[in-house]
C-alpha cells in the first residue's frame, strides 16, 4: 500500500507546485468572497474555460512529443466561423460538428505532414500556420461576424441547461478519457516514448513520424471540438475569436508541470493549469483588486510554476541518489 | 584523401549565405521586380527609405534576437519589454522629471535588467528560455500595464527627442535607419567577428560541448539576454520618438514578426546557425511584401499568407538540401557537391515558382475583382464606360482596425458613396488597433500618390507628423471619426465628440437606472484610448449630474465578445445590485446581452455603443434597451464625399454647408463637417436601420 | 556442446550497401548458429556498424541476401525486425531516459496495437521477472535517467529477453562499464548462450572475445576477410586480419627525463561529485595512468581538476604555486587541459568545421584589437591538423564527417593549440581504431618529450600498463595506491582497483561472477 502511494506521489509530483497554488487560491477565496464557491460562478468558469481546457488537452499531447502548437487560436477561429457558415448555409445543425470537425482535423493534420513527415521544426510551421489562417480568415470575412444565424444554432436547438450539461460533460469526457488514453493505452505510452526519445522511438518500433502527425490531427480535432462547443453557446460567431488561445493553452500546460521538452507531464496536471489560469482573473475581481494587474500575476505565476518544478526536482534528485548507488552491487 | 592544406578561401557567396541565405535575395529581387512594375511609386527612393523607417522597430528586435536564437534560445519577451520601456521612459522623463538623455539611459537599464531577470531564469535556473519568456512576456506587459492602468500615457516630447523617430538626417535619410544600421554593424561584427560571438554558435550547437572547451557558457548567454533587453528598450524609444506617444501597448505582437525575420533569414531554432545579414535580408523581403502589396493596392492579408508560405518554403529548401548533404556524407571521403546542387536548385525553383504563382493568383484575383467592380457599379457603367481609371480620383480610406464591425459598416456606406460619386476608394488599415501600422499605411499611401486621405485616427500624436507630411506633398487631408491635431488634416468629419458621446451614454444609462443605483462598464482593452476618453467624460458627468449612481466596475474585454461574455458574467455576481451594463466597445454589447439573457435576470439592462445588426435580437428580446450611435453608413458616405469635394476643390475653407446628395446637406462649422447627433436606437427605432 | 553441428539461424551472404554513392560494406557474408557467440571484428569504418544497422533493419540494404532460420527475409521494417526476435544492444543504450524501467522494457516487448489496454501490475511483474533474468536488481519504478550506464544496459537486455530475442547483437557494451559490471555482463552473455540465444558480439576488447566468444568474422572496408573458430586464433593474428598489416609495437614508450611538479593535489575532494582526500602529483613528462573502475571518482577527478565541478576541499598547487580552479576558463589560464570522455558530446562541437573546432579554447588568443583574426585561426588550424594527422576532406568539414579517430585528433587539436602544461586524457583511445590508437599513443609519447605533463585515465589495463610512468588508482572517490611502472601487473591493479587480495584473482576475468 505505501509502495502504491509511494509510486502515485513519484507519478504525480510534477502536478504538485500547481495544485498548491490552486489550492491557496481557493482557500483564499473561500476566506475573502465565499460567493466564489456559489454554484452559478462555479458554472460560468467551467464554461468559460472548456474551450481553452480541451484546446490544452491537444497542446498536452503536442508538447509531450517534444513539440509545440501556437496555430491552434487561428485553427480556432477558423472553425468558430465555418460552424457559422455552414450552419448559416442550410447544413442541418446536427451535421454541422462533423463537417468542423473534419476541417480542424484537416488543419492539424497539415501541421503534422510538416512536422512529423517533413520533420519541420514545429515553432516554425505553426508560428507560419498562425498567420495563414489568421490572415485568410480575415480575407474571406472581411472582419464581419457571422450573424442570422438559424434558431436552433444556439445550444443546438436543446435548451440551455441541457445543452450546457452536455458542454461540460464533453470537456470532462475528452479530460478524462484522453487522461485515460494516456496512461493505459499503447497508444498513449508511444506518446511518452517519441517525447522522452524519438530515436529510441524508433528502435523500439514506433515510428515518431506517425505519433507526431497523429499528435497534430488530434490536436485539430479537439480544437475544433472546443471551436465548435463554444459557438453554440452563442447566437452569432465573431470573425476574431480564439486570439492568444495559443499562449494561454501553452501556459496552462506548462504551468500544470508538462515539461516543455516532451516526454513527462499529464492531463491532469493541464487541467489544473488550466483552472488556475482560468480562475485567477475572475478571483481577481471578486477580490475587487483591478483588472490592471492580471497579466503580470500570471506571468508570476508560470515563472513560479517553473521555481516550484526546479525546487520539486532538485529535491527529489536528493532523494533518490542512495537508491541510485544501492542498485549495481 | 590528405587534405590540400593551403586551401584557398570559401568563394563569396558560401561565406556571406552559410544557411541560403541568397534565396531569400532572389524573393527580394522578385518582388522589387513584380511590385516595381505593377506598384504605383514603389521603385523610388523616397519609397525605400520610408520602407526602411518603418522596419527599424522590428529590425532592432530581430537582430538582438539573432544571437539569441544562435545560441539556441528564444526571447518572447521583448515585445512585451518594448511596452514596458515605453511606459518607463516616460515616467523617468515627464513624472520624474529626468532630462531627455538621463531617461534615455535608464530606460536602457531597465531592458537590461528585464534581460537579465530572463537569463537568471535561463542560465541560473536552467529553465527552457521558451517558458522563461512566456512569462516574462505576461509579466512586462503586465506591469506596465499595471502601472499605467492601462490608460496613461505619455506625450508631448521635445522635438529633439522626437527627431529620432521623425526627422531626416542630410535630408533623406530616416533618423532611426541610422541607428538600425549602427546596429546592424555592431551586431555583425561582434557575432561573426569576435570570439564571444563564435562562442555562441558552439553554444547554439552543443552547450556542453562549448563549457568542455573552457566557453563561460552562462555567462555569455547572460549577455545576449541582457543584450536583447536593451534593444527591446532602444526599439522602444524609437517607437515612442516615431510615434510621439509612450504607451503600455507598445509593441504588442512585435516579437512574432521579429522570430519570423530571424527564421526566414536562415537561423536555425535549434541554435547554431544564423547571420545578421541573413535577418536583414529576411526582414526585407517581409517589409517589402508588406508594402509592396499596399502600393499595388492588393488586400494586406495577404501578406501574412505570403509569409507564411515563404517560411514553410524556406525551411523546406533547407531541410532538403540538409538531407541531401547528410545522405552524401557518411564518410570523410565524399564528394557530394552535385548531387546537392542539383536537388537543391529543384527544390528552389519549385518554391521559387510556387511564390510566382501565388503573387501571379492573387494578382489575376485582384483584376478581376477590379474589373467586377468597374463593369459591376451601377453608377459606372451608365455614367462614363469609356473613361480611363488614371483620371479618376482616387480617394484612400482608413479605418482604425479592418475587423472592427463599426468600420466594416463605414466601409459599407464609403463604397456606395463612391461608386456614386465616380471616384476610386482604396481601403486599408491595421487587421486589429494599431498606431504604429496607421503611420504605416499613411506613408505608403503618401509614396502611392492618391488625391485624398481619409484616416480615422487611432492616436493623435503619432499619427499627425505624417498627416502634415502628406499635406506638403498636396493631398488632401481629411480625419474621421476620431481627430487629429488641427493643421495636420484638412476637415474633421464630425460625428461626435468624445464629451458628446460619454454624456449622451451616461445620459442613457441614467435614464434606464432611474438616476439612481450601480453602474458597470465594460471597456475594449484596458489601454484603448478612445474608451478611456469617454470613460473620463462618464465620470464627470456622472459627478456633475447623477451623484446616486456609483460606477462600480471597469472591467476588458479586448474587443473580444467572449471575453465581454464572461466579465459580465462575473461582474453580475461580484455586484449583484448592479442595474445596467454599459459596454463600450460594439462586440462587447452582444457579449454582455447574452450574459444577462443566460443569467435569467430580468432586472439588469444593457446599454453601450454598438451597431443595430449586432444587437438586434438583444434589442428586441429585451436584454438590451438602447444602444447609442450614429449612422456610421452615413458617416462613411459622407467621408467619402468630403474628400472628393476637397480634392476637386468644390470644398474650401470658410464654407458653411456641403451638399452630400441623396443624404441631403451637412453643416460645416469652421473646419468641421457635422454629421449629427449621437442616435439612440431601440425597439422602437431599430428595424430602419440595416448596418 | 559442438557449435559446428547447432542449426545456422542467421546467414548473410554478399550483403552490399553504399550511402550516396560511398561503399560501406562491399562483401558482407558470415552466418550465425544457434547458442553461439559470433565476434565480429574490424577497424573502425570497416562495416561493422553497417551491418548491425542492416541486420535490425534500420537501413536497407542494397545486394546480396539475408536468410533468418534458412528463408530469405525481405525488406523489414525496424518493428518487423523485432518481432522476428533480432535485437541490438548499443555501447550507448537507445532507452527512454525520462520513463520507468518497467515502461522501457514493456516499450520494447508488447507488440500490442495502439488501442489495446496496457496492464501496469502485469508490466511490473514482468519486469521483476527479466530483470531478474539478467541478474540486476533495479526497482522497476524508478526513472531510467536514475541508472548507470550499466544498469541501463542490462535493463536493455532484459528488454531485448522480454521480446524473446534469438538473436542478440551487443555493440560494444562493455565499452564503457566498469570491469565489475562488464564481468557481470560476460555472465549473463554465457547464460544466455547456454539459452540457445545466438549472438553477435562486438568489442574493441580483444582479451574479452577470447573468453566468451565461439567463432570470430573479421571485417575490412566493407568485405569479410575471414570467420575463424576462436579457439585457432591468436590475439596478433587477429589484428594483423583486421589491420593487413602487423603491429610491431603497440605502446611506444620511451624513457623522459621527468621534470618539476606541474600539478599537485593534497586532500583535494568535492562533496557533490563523491570525491574526497585525493593526493598525488604529476610532473613535467611525466605520463601518469589513473586506473580504477567506472564509478570510482576518475573522470569526476578530471572534472574537478578542469574546473568543471570545483573542488570544496585541500589544495590544488600548479607550477607549485597553490590556486583556486573555479571554472573552465581559470583552468586554461593555469595551463590545463582536458580532452573528456564523451568525444562526441564534450570532445567536439559536431556541428562545426574542423578549424572552428581546432580553435574554440582559443578564441581569446586569437583575438586582435576584440576582432578574431581569421587568417590566423586558419594558420593554426592548417598546422595542427598537419601535427596530429587529420585526415578530413577539407579543414571546413563538419567535424561529424570525420571518423571517431580523427575526431579525437580534432578534439586533442583545440587542447595543443593553447599550449597546455598538463593534459589531461580522458579515455583518449575508447572506441576508436587500432591505428589511429597508435597513432595517439606516440602523440602523447612526443608531447612528454617536450615536457608536457600528461594524466591519462584509461579502462584499458593494457593501456595504463604500457603507456604510464605512474600509476594512480583509485576507488571509491578517493585513492587507492599510487603504483610505479615497474610494480605494476594487471592484477595488481585490479586488485587494488576492488580493495581486495591478489590472490583472488587467477584470471583476469573468470573470478566476479559470485557477489
Amino acid at each position: 500500500m505505501s509502495a502504491l502511494l509511494s509510486r502515485m506521489s513519484r507519478r504525480h509530483a510534477r502536478e504538485a507546485p500547481p495544485t498548491a497554488a490552486l489550492g491557496i487560491v481557493l482557500i483564499a477565496m473561500g476566506v475573502v468572497a465565499p460567493s466564489f464557491f456559489s454554484a452559478g460562478n462555479l458554472r460560468d468558469l467551467a464554461l468559460n474555460n472548456v474551450a481553452v481546457m480541451i484546446v490544452a488537452l491537444g497542446m498536452t499531447l503536442v508538447v509531450l512529443t517534444g513539440e509545440i502548437d501556437i496555430s491552434v487560436g487561428s485553427q480556432f477561429a477558423v472553425c468558430s466561423v465555418a460552424a457559422g457558415m455552414l450552419a448559416k448555409a442550410g447544413v442541418p445543425i446536427m451535421l454541422v460538428p462533423v463537417f468542423v470537425l473534419a476541417l480542424g482535423v484537416l488543419m492539424g493534420a497539415l501541421n503534422g505532414l510538416l512536422i512529423g513527415m517533413l520533420g519541420l521544426p514545429s515553432i516554425i510551421v505553426t508560428l507560419a500556420m498562425m498567420v495563414a489562417w489568421r490572415d485568410t480568415l480575415r480575407w474571406t470575412t472581411d472582419g464581419a461576424w457571422i450573424q442570422d444565424l438559424p434558431a436552433n444554432f444556439q445550444w443546438f436547438g436543446m435548451s440551455p441547461e441541457a445543452a450546457q450539461l452536455m458542454i461540460m460533460a464533453v470537456g470532462v469526457a475528452l479530460a478524462t478519457s484522453g487522461a485515460w488514453a494516456l496512461r493505459h493505452l499503447a497508444l498513449g505510452r508511444r506518446v511518452y516514448a517519441v517525447g522522452a526519445d524519438a530515436e529510441a522511438a524508433r528502435l523500439a518500433g514506433i515510428d515518431p513520424r506517425m505519433v507526431k502527425f497523429g499528435v497534430f490531427a488530434t490536436t485539430g480535432m479537439l480544437v475544433s471540438i472546443g471551436a465548435m462547443l463554444n459557438a453554440v453557446r452563442f447566437s452569432t460567431v465573431p470573425s476574431n475569436a480564439g486570439i492568444g488561445f495559443e499562449l494561454q493553452a501553452v501556459a496552462a500546460v506548462v504551468v500544470g508541470g508538462t515539461a516543455i521538452t516532451g516526454g513527462r507531464g499529464t492531463i491532469l496536471g493541464t487541467v489544473i493549469g488550466v483552472a488556475l489560469l482560468g480562475a485567477i482573473g475572475t478571483a481577481l475581481t471578486y477580490v475587487g483588486i483591478g483588472p490592471f494587474w492580471v497579466k503580470a500575476i500570471q506571468g508570476l505565476i508560470i515563472l513560479a510554476a517553473l521555481g516550484g518544478d526546479a525546487l520539486f526536482t532538485r529535491l527529489a534528485r536528493r532523494a533518490h541518489l542512495p537508491a541510485r548507488a544501492v542498485v549495481a552491487h | 584523401m590528405q587534405l590540400s592544406l593551403t586551401e584557398a578561401r570559401l568563394p563569396l557567396r558560401v561565406r556571406l549565405f552559410p544557411n541560403k541565405e541568397w534565396v531569400l535575395l532572389i524573393v527580394i529581387v522578385a518582388e522589387v521586380v513584380v511590385y516595381g512594375i505593377t506598384g504605383t511609386n514603389f521603385a523610388t527612393l523616397g519609397n525605400a527609405f520610408e520602407i526602411t523607417r518603418l522596419s527599424v522597430e522590428i529590425g532592432l528586435l530581430a537582430l538582438a534576437l539573432t544571437p539569441v536564437i544562435v545560441s539556441g534560445g528564444i526571447d518572447l519577451s521583448i515585445g512585451s519589454m518594448m511596452g514596458l520601456s515605453a511606459v518607463a521612459f516616460g515616467y523617468f522623463w515627464r513624472d520624474a522629471g529626468l532630462p531627455i538623455p538621463v531617461a534615455i539611459v535608464f530606460t536602457l537599464m531597465i531592458g537590461m535588467a528585464g534581460g537579465a531577470l530572463n537569463a537568471v531564469f535561463i542560465t541560473r535556473f536552467k529553465f527552457p528560455p521558451l517558458i522563461v519568456t512566456l512569462g516574462t512576456l505576461s509579466l512586462y506587459r503586465g506591469i506596465a500595464e499595471g502601472v499605467t492602468g492601462g490608460v496613461q500615457h505619455y506625450s508631448g516630447f521635445p522635438a529633439g527627442f522626437l527627431h529620432l523617430g521623425q526627422g531626416y538626417i542630410g535630408g533623406h535619410v530616416p533618423t532611426q535607419l541610422v541607428v538600425l544600421a549602427l546596429v546592424a554593424l555592431w551586431s555583425a561584427w561582434s557575432l561573426h567577428r569576435t570570439g564571444a560571438g563564435r562562442a555562441l554558435y558552439a553554444i547554439g550547437h552543443s552547450a556542453e560541448g562549448a563549457r568542455y572547451a573552457g566557453i563561460p557558457v552562462a555567462r555569455r548567454l547572460a549577455t545576449v539576454y541582457v543584450l536583447s533587453g536593451a534593444a527591446a528598450s532602444l526599439a522602444a524609444l524609437v517607437y515612442v520618438a516615431h510615434l510621439g506617444q509612450a504607451k503600455s501597448d507598445a509593441g504588442t505582437g512585435y516579437e512574432l514578426m521579429a522570430i519570423t525575420a530571424v527564421v526566414l533569414g536562415g537561423a536555425s531554432i535549434f541554435g547554431g546557425r544564423g547571420t545578421i545579414l541573413g535577418t536583414l535580408l529576411g526582414l526585407f523581403s517581409i517589409v517589402l511584401l508588406q508594402n509592396g502589396l499596399r502600393l499595388t493596392g492588393q488586400p494586406a492579408e495577404l501578406s501574412g499568407i505570403l509569409v507564411g508560405v515563404l517560411l514553410i518554403g524556406t525551411i523546406l529548401v533547407d531541410v532538403f538540401t540538409q538531407h541531401a548533404a547528410t545522405r552524401a556524407a557518411p564518410s570523410p571521403t565524399a564528394t557530394e557537391q552535385p548531387d546537392v546542387r542539383n536537388s537543391q536548385v529543384a527544390v528552389l525553383s519549385a518554391v521559387i515558382l510556387l511564390g510566382a504563382l501565388i503573387v501571379a493568383a492573387s494578382n489575376w484575383v485582384l483584376v478581376n475583382s477590379l474589373r467586377h467592380d468597374l463593369r459591376g457599379g451601377p453608377s459606372m457603367t451608365a455614367a462614363s464606360p469609356g473613361a480611363t481609371a488614371t483620371h479618376r480620383t482616387l480617394i484612400a480610406m482608413m479605418p482604425k482596425a479592418k475587423g472592427d464591425p463599426y468600420f466594416i459598416s463605414a466601409h459599407k456606406g464609403a463604397d456606395s458613396a463612391a461608386a456614386a460619386l465616380g471616384v476610386d476608394l482604396l481601403w486599408d488599415g491595421p487587421t486589429d488597433l494599431d498606431a504604429a501600422k496607421q503611420n504605416e499605411v499613411v506613408e505608403a499611401w503618401i509614396t502611392r500618390g492618391v488625391n485624398a486621405i481619409a484616416v480615422s485616427v487611432e492616436n493623435r500624436e503619432a499619427i499627425s507628423t505624417v498627416l502634415r507630411k502628406a499635406r506638403e506633398r498636396g493631398i488632401k487631408v481629411v480625419t474621421w471619426d476620431a481627430d487629429a491635431e488641427a493643421n495636420a488634416r484638412d476637415f474633421f468629419v464630425n460625428q461626435a465628440t468624445p464629451e458628446g458621446i460619454g454624456n449622451t451614454l451616461t445620459d442613457e444609462a441614467a435614464r434606464i437606472m432611474g438616476g439612481s443605483g450601480e453602474l458597470a462598464i465594460i471597456t475594449a482593452s484596458l489601454s484603448a484610448a478612445n474608451q478611456n476618453e469617454w470613460i473620463t467624460f462618464i465620470k464627470l458627468r456622472l459627478a456633475a449630474k447623477y451623484p446616486r449612481i456609483t460606477l462600480v466596475a471597469i472591467q476588458p474585454s479586448d474587443g473580444d465578445r467572449d471575453r465581454a461574455f464572461a466579465e459580465t458574467q462575473t461582474v453580475l455576481k461580484v455586484h449583484p445590485k448592479v442595474k445596467v451594463v454599459m459596454a463600450i466597445a460594439a462586440p462587447a454589447v452582444p457579449g454582455a446581452a447574452e450574459a444577462v439573457k443566460q443569467s435569467g435576470r430580468k432586472d439588469v439592462k444593457v446599454t453601450g455603443l454598438s451597431l443595430p445588426n449586432m444587437c438586434r435580437p438583444y434589442i428586441k428580446s429585451g436584454e438590451i434597451e438602447s444602444i447609442v450611435l450614429w449612422n456610421t453608413m452615413d458617416l462613411g458616405a459622407l467621408t467619402v464625399r468630403v474628400a472628393q469635394a476637397l480634392a476637386s476643390g468644390e470644398l474650401g475653407a470658410g464654407a458653411s454647408t456641403l451638399d452630400a446628395g441623396r443624404m441631403g446637406s451637412f453643416q460645416v462649422v469652421g473646419s468641421e463637417v457635422r454629421l449629427g447627433l449621437p442616435f439612440i436606437f431601440n425597439r422602437t427605432n431599430i428595424d430602419r436601420f440595416n448596418f | 556442446m559442438n557449435i559446428a553441428e547447432e542449426p545456422v539461424v542467421l546467414r548473410v551472404t554478399n550483403v552490399t550497401k553504399s550511402y550516396a554513392g560511398v561503399t560501406a560494406l562491399a562483401n558482407a557474408s558470415f552466418d550465425l548458429r544457434a547458442g553461439e557467440v559470433h565476434a565480429l571484428v574490424g577497424e573502425n569504418g570497416a562495416g561493422k556498424s553497417t551491418l548491425i544497422k542492416i541486420l535490425t533493419a534500420a537501413v536497407e540494404y542494397d545486394g546480396g541476401e539475408i536468410a533468418l532460420n534458412g528463408a530469405a527475409l525481405p525488406r523489414l521494417t525496424p518493428r518487423q525486425a523485432r518481432t522476428l526476435g533480432i535485437a541490438a544492444i548499443y555501447q550507448q543504450p537507445a532507452l527512454f531516459d525520462q520513463l520507468t524501467v518497467a515502461e522501457n522494457i514493456a516499450l520494447g516487448t508488447e507488440n500490442a496495437g495502439p488501442l489495446s489496454r496496457i496492464n501496469w501490475r502485469q508490466r511490473r511483474e514482468r519486469a521483476v521477472e527479466l530483470l531478474a533474468r539478467v541478474g540486476a536488481h533495479i526497482d522497476p519504478d524508478s526513472d531510467v535517467c536514475d541508472l548507470g550506464m550499466a544498469q541501463q544496459q542490462l535493463v536493455e537486455i532484459a528488454r531485448a529477453l522480454g521480446a524473446n530475442a534469438r538473436i542478440l547483437i551487443l555493440d560494444e557494451p562493455t565499452a564503457s562499464l566498469s570491469k565489475d559490471d562488464a564481468d557481470n555482463l560476460l555472465r549473463v552473455v554465457r547464460e544466455l548462450r547456454a539459452d540457445g540465444v545466438a549472438m553477435i558480439y562486438i568489442s574493441h576488447r580483444l582479451e574479452e572475445l577470447f573468453h566468451i566468444a565461439n567463432r570470430v568474422t573479421v571485417l575490412r572496408d566493407g568485405c569479410t576477410i575471414a570467420t575463424l573458430d576462436m579457439c585457432d586464433v591468436s590475439r596478433n593474428q587477429l589484428i594483423r586480419l583486421m589491420v593487413g598489416r602487423e603491429l610491431t609495437s603497440v605502446f611506444p614508450k620511451r624513457v623522459v627525463p621527468l621534470g618539476a611538479p606541474v600539478l599537485e593535489l593534497q586532500h583535494v575532494g568535492c562533496r557533490a561529485s563523491g570525491v574526497s582526500d585525493v593526493s598525488f602529483s604529476v610532473r613535467a613528462g611525466e605520463i601518469v595512468g589513473l586506473s580504477g573502475l567506472v564509478g570510482a571518482g576518475r573522470t569526476e577527478l578530471a572534472r574537478i581538476i578542469f574546473g568543471l565541478t570545483p573542488a570544496d576541499e585541500g589544495q590544488i598547487a600548479v607550477n607549485g604555486a597553490k590556486v583556486r580552479i573555479l571554472s573552465p576558463t581559470s583552468a586554461i589560464a593555469h595551463g590545463i587541459a582536458y580532452v573528456p570522455e564523451d568525444r562526441r558530446r564534450h570532445g567536439v562541437v559536431l556541428q562545426m568545421s574542423v578549424t572552428e573546432n581546432i580553435s574554440l579554447a582559443a578564441l581569446r588568443e586569437l583575438a586582435r584589437n576584440g576582432s578574431l583574426d581569421v587568417n590566423r585561426e586558419h594558420d593554426i588550424a592548417v598546422e595542427y591538423s598537419r601535427r596530429l594527422g587529420v585526415r578530413t576532406a577539407s579543414l571546413r568539414s563538419l567535424v561529424a564527417t570525420l571518423s571517431g579517430g580523427n575526431q579525437q585528433k580534432v578534439a586533442l587539436g583545440r587542447w595543443l593549440v593553447t599550449k597546455p602544461k598538463l593534459l589531461v586524457l580522458d579515455e583518449p583511445t575508447q572506441g576508436i581504431d587500432v591505428g589511429a590508437k597508435s597513432e595517439i599513443h606516440s602523440l602523447m609519447m612526443d608531447l612528454a618529450e617536450q615536457g608536457m605533463a600528461i594524466l591519462m585515465i584509461s579502462s584499458e589495463l593494457p593501456e595504463i600498463l604500457g603507456m604510464s610512468d605512474r600509476i594512480v588508482v583509485m576507488h571509491d572517490g578517493t585513492v587507492a595506491d599510487v603504483l610505479d611502472r615497474s610494480e605494476a601487473t594487471q592484477e595488481r591493479l585490479l586488485a587494488r582497483a576492488l580493495q581486495r587480495e591478489t590472490r583472488e584473482f587467477t584470471s583476469f576475468f573468470a573470478a566476479a561472477n559470485e557477489r
